[in-house]
């Protein structure tokens, strides 16, 4: 498969590549994707509840490629890669769709649950604020029929900041 | 005790009704979760736990099947709670504010009791 270039606001430092894989478009591949990523990352002391999120993250992106990037065609793949870069690791799922515009990522309504019960939003709608919430950093990318969706998470979170430290 | 497909539905008192979740909670799961519902609603239930012990995974389409099942548990003035959430999908509940409608316990003890 084609690798898509690894943005430069993803690498501290050049990563290595865990996994590597392609699914089908069709309903199921999303459990795959996440039980394949969790398996390429077991090695990294991921604390369980960083693993769970990215697990999260990997299963709604990769439903997002095969439904909205790839239109459901199951002829054409969802590509994901794996990259650890010593504290964090990215995942690149990436579709073929043609839908080669990276601003969904900003447009859609932000869930709104009261608004849902009153019937002022639909019920669906939580995939992209489920993946933004599980992530420490999202980004998109595109190039020509390829878009890119990239997941990082530290495999530490963030310590706050305490007395006479500096975040 | 009558059981939805896939979904078992059992009445644990006269105004309560405690539907077990098995396996996976997603957009394909309607069939299954609404007929649960409709299994509740036929036992009168005016509150609803959800089991969520046996659940493995849930995904946003998931998420979107409880919302439904919320708005018309409102509109029939039902109340919905839930119990045996991992600590993961407890954690979606808050950032969905889910937990704010549907009211969260630890166990079937003190769901039913709540």
């Amino acid at each position: 498969m084609n690798h898509p270039a690894y943005p430069a606001s993803q690498a501290p430092r050049p990563p290595r590549r865990l996994a590597s894989f392609e699914l089908a478009s069709v309903p199921g591949s999303e459990r795959v994707a996440l039980a394949r990523v969790a398996q390429s990352v077991a090695g990294l002391n991921l604390p369980s509840g960083r693993l769970e999120n990215l697990k999260t993250a990997v299963a709604e992106a990769t439903m997002n490629a095969i439904e909205h990037g790839n239109g459901n065609r199951s002829d054409l793949t969802v590509d994901i890669e794996v990259f650890f870069s010593g504290t964090e690791i990215t995942v690149a799922i990436s579709d073929h769709g043609g839908r080669g515009d990276a601003g969904w990522i900003d447009g859609g309504e932000v869930p709104d649950l009261a608004r849902k019960l009153r019937g002022e939003q639909g019920p669906r709608g939580w995939g992209l604020f489920l993946i933004r919430n599980m992530v420490d950093r999202l980004e998109v990318t595109a190039s020509g029929e390829r878009r890119t969706v990239w997941l990082a998470m530290r495999t530490q979170a963030p310590q706050a900041a305490g007395p006479g430290q500096e975040e | 005790m009558d059981e939805a497909p896939g979904l078992g539905v059992r009445k644990a008192d006269g105004r309560t009704s405690v539907i077990d979740i098995k396996g996976d909670i997603t957009a394909a799961s309607e069939p299954a979760l609404m007929a649960a519902y409709e299994e509740a609603a036929r036992q009168r239930a005016r509150r609803l736990v959800l089991n969520f012990s046996d659940l493995e995974y849930m995904n946003s389409g998931g998420i979107g099947m409880l919302v439904t099942m919320l708005v018309r548990a409102n509109r029939q003035h039902q109340e919905l709670a839930a119990y045996g959430l991992s600590h993961h999908y407890r954690e979606i509940f808050e950032l969905t504010r889910l937990d704010e409608a549907i009211t969260i316990y630890d166990d079937e003890r003190s769901a039913l009791a709540g």
